[in-house]
């Protein structure tokens, strides 16, 4: 009996292409959209060597040391630990001035009675230029002064000195991960995807419930336990969910490459806390609202409140809740959700990960527990 | 059924003093009903009288606030599960899934009764056939017609053959062929053993195929018994109709004082004179007429109807 009903329910449910489109195809489609639009932003964060152009005249000919530190710089590099920042021309004066009009370079370098520096505009590319220009030439100055005083100190290991930078701040790793402004919209829209799970569990509920559906009174006249119906009802949407869940994971990490750590076991766990949260949170609605487009309305419209809080639209507003208004954090599924996957990305140590999959489990238990008293009621006032 | 053996009428369904009330409205107000074990037992009333509430009661579905129901002598209960698996239900909504083709539909309904898969099948198949969808039966419900669609619900609630098969306006937007249909069907599952409880505003279906009939009206039974007792209990008989394109007030005077007339009234270019029961005017009508040199075209004589029964006793015709 069990199995005849679970098999029939799961037909009942993969073949329901609408639902099918909104917890399956919508959050791929979805996914595909954000990776495009992202992906421009996370190309506009990196860094990119800097076109600039060097007079190639006599001065510069005769000053080696710069000509090395320049060589060094550059993207045509013989070192191989050191990416370069420069790309470097060598032109002329005119030419320079050329490249320059026509927004080739950010600027261009060349040897008049001292290194000189030209520029068109300001901003980073032109900021680091200059700066790398002038610390050559203090640098150069305190070598020349040194050699003119005291040449001897040269040899005891000075030169060494000058070249060496003390940075008196220590770079600590805040996580296990490099920060990642993205992934945070792939994590609430895989738990809006959990969340859409309740479109199954609102549909299993219509289907079983006499005062909802005709199917429903037929199912109670049947000589079967109604909550045995219920569970197999629930059991084979989360089913369908689960793989619909495991399938967009895979999606995005192996077609989009969005990382989500490497924490299998627990980012599976979270796919299931996600998707019995989702279900029985359709199932809860159901229960309590009769109206067949109200329910719908009220599914879609808490859902998609649930991952605007949680950053899917917005990526400070998970920020701006967790520091103006940390109770919504915790009374939002979608948001605890999503949390799970960024704590197990971003932190070493699962506490916080636990936290959020508990109260995930007392959300269950209460949408479950309130499902349970609107269906236990046998007969009903009216149908 | 009467029981040959022991002379007793057996008891399918018990109903005493069933009260229903949404707020201030008496849905149903002290029904009463007996249907016998092998009987087509027809619950016949205008929209609105009451018939699916009082289904949807004896099924406990519904709450009621007064009265008993019993169903094969014991009483009817939620989870009253032995008696639950010899019902079969038929509801006026079509009750299947648009997921699940024409067989799946039925096997899915049907293995909520039956657990043998061998035997599901057998039986399933024949209700298939009972209802003739058998070339439909890989088709989803969408492709079907509303007759096709109706045969199907039916079968889907007749599958595992239960002793008693409650429909609850089967026939409602269903096409003259797929009614026919139907109510051949139910002649046979009546037939074949079951006992039927059959509900419907159509007075033609319930005289067809009911062997007793009771009248609904605003929640409460106002009549019952065979088609025959239920016209004997009204004081019209006969209803001649006859065509006439001029009629004046004299003609209608002078036949209300023939013997035997009962009402005469004169609607859409048609006389209708109505006769006490029992009574025979025809003859005396068309010698007045004659006599009279009064024209007329078609003449009808009819024998009384439910709906006059319904008429005389609620003073309201059975569609309004």
């Amino acid at each position: 009996m069990f199995l005849h009903n679970y098999i029939y329910r799961l037909k009942c449910i993969v073949r329901d292409r609408e639902l099918m489109y909104w917890t399956l195809f919508f959050p791929i489609i979805l996914a595909t959209f954000f990776n495009l639009a992202f992906a421009n932003l996370s190309e506009a964060e990196k860094f990119a060597p800097i076109n600039i152009a060097v007079v190639d005249n006599k001065e510069y000919q005769k000053n080696a040391p710069f000509q090395r530190v320049l060589k060094s710089l550059s993207t045509t590099s013989d070192d191989k630990d050191e990416e370069g920042i420069f790309n470097i021309r060598y032109t002329t004066k005119e030419e320079g001035d050329k490249l320059l009009n026509d927004k080739e370079i950010e600027g261009y370098i060349y040897c008049d009675n001292g290194i000189k520096l030209v520029i068109k505009e300001s901003g980073l590319n032109q900021t680091i230029l200059k700066n790398f220009i002038d610390e050559f030439k203090q640098t150069s100055s305190t070598v020349e002064t040194i050699m003119e005083h005291n040449p001897e100190s040269m040899h005891s290991g000075l030169l060494d000195r000058i070249g060496h930078r003390t940075n008196f701040l220590k770079e600590v790793a805040p996580s296990k991960s490099s920060p990642d402004t993205v992934v945070n919209y792939f994590y609430t829209l895989i738990a809006m995807a959990c969340m859409y799970g309740g479109f199954w569990g609102l549909k299993e509920v219509t289907a079983i419930q006499p005062n909802l559906s005709p199917q429903g009174a037929r199912i109670n006249v049947a000589p079967i336990h109604r909550f045995k119906v219920v569970i197999v009802c629930i059991l084979a949407a989360i089913s369908v969910q689960l793989f619909e869940i495991i399938l967009l994971l895979a999606y995005l990490t192996l077609v989009l490459k969005i990382s989500f750590g490497n924490q299998i076991g627990y980012i599976i766990l979270t796919c299931i806390v996600g998707t019995i949260t989702g279900v029985t949170y359709g199932a809860f609605i159901s229960s309590i609202i009769k109206e067949e487009g109200l329910k719908i309305g009220a599914l879609i419209g808490s859902s998609m409140t649930m991952s605007f809080l949680a950053g899917m639209m917005y990526d400070k507003m998970k920020y701006i809740i967790s520091t103006r208004a940390p109770i919504l954090g915790y009374v939002n599924p979608v948001n605890l959700i999503t949390d799970c996957f960024y704590s197990l990305y971003y932190y070493d140590t699962n506490s916080r990960f636990f936290t959020n999959i508990v109260i995930l489990c007392v959300f269950i238990a209460i949408f479950s527990l309130c499902t349970y008293l609107v269906l236990r009621r046998q007969r009903y006032a009216s149908l | 059924m009467y029981n040959n053996i022991l002379g007793v009428f057996i008891l399918v369904i018990k109903v005493d003093n069933l009260t229903k009330r949404y707020g201030n409205l008496i849905a149903l107000d002290h029904f009463n009903l007996e249907v016998n074990q092998g009987e087509i037992f027809g619950l016949l009333g205008p929209n609105g009288s009451g018939k699916t509430t009082a289904i949807n009661c004896i099924l406990s579905l519904l709450k009621y606030d007064k009265g008993t129901v019993e169903i094969f002598n014991k009483p009817m209960a939620p989870d009253a599960y032995d008696i639950k698996k010899d019902i079969g239900l038929v509801m006026q909504n079509v009750a299947i899934f648009d997921e699940l083709t024409v067989y799946e539909n039925v096997d899915y309904f049907c293995g909520l009764y039956i657990k043998d898969r061998n035997h599901r099948r057998e039986l399933v198949e024949q209700a298939i056939d009972f209802v003739s969808i058998g070339y439909y039966k890989d088709f989803y419900p969408k492709k079907l017609s509303g007759g096709l669609l109706r045969r199907l619900n039916i079968a889907c609630g007749i599958a595992h053959q239960p002793k008693l098969i409650i429909l609850d306006e089967p026939t409602v937007a269903v096409d003259p062929q797929s009614r026919s249909n139907i109510l051949e069907g139910i002649q046979r599952l009546n037939k074949a053993g079951a006992t039927i409880l059959y509900t419907s505003h159509y007075m033609e279906e319930v005289e067809q195929i009911c062997t007793r009939i009771a009248i609904m009206d605003k929640g409460r039974i106002i009549a019952t018994g065979t088609k025959e007792q239920l016209k004997a209990m009204i004081s019209s008989g006969e209803k001649i109709r006859v065509e006439l394109f001029d009629m004046d007030d004299n003609i209608l005077q002078d036949l209300k004082k023939l013997p035997h007339i009962v009402s005469v009234e004169y609607e859409d270019n048609f006389l209708i004179v109505k006769s006490s029961r029992g009574k025979n005017n025809l003859l005396a009508v068309l010698d007045y007429l004659k006599s009279n040199n009064i024209a007329f075209g078609k003449i009808y004589s009819e024998p009384p109807t439910l709906n006059d029964v319904f008429l005389e006793i609620t003073g309201k015709e059975l569609r309004d």
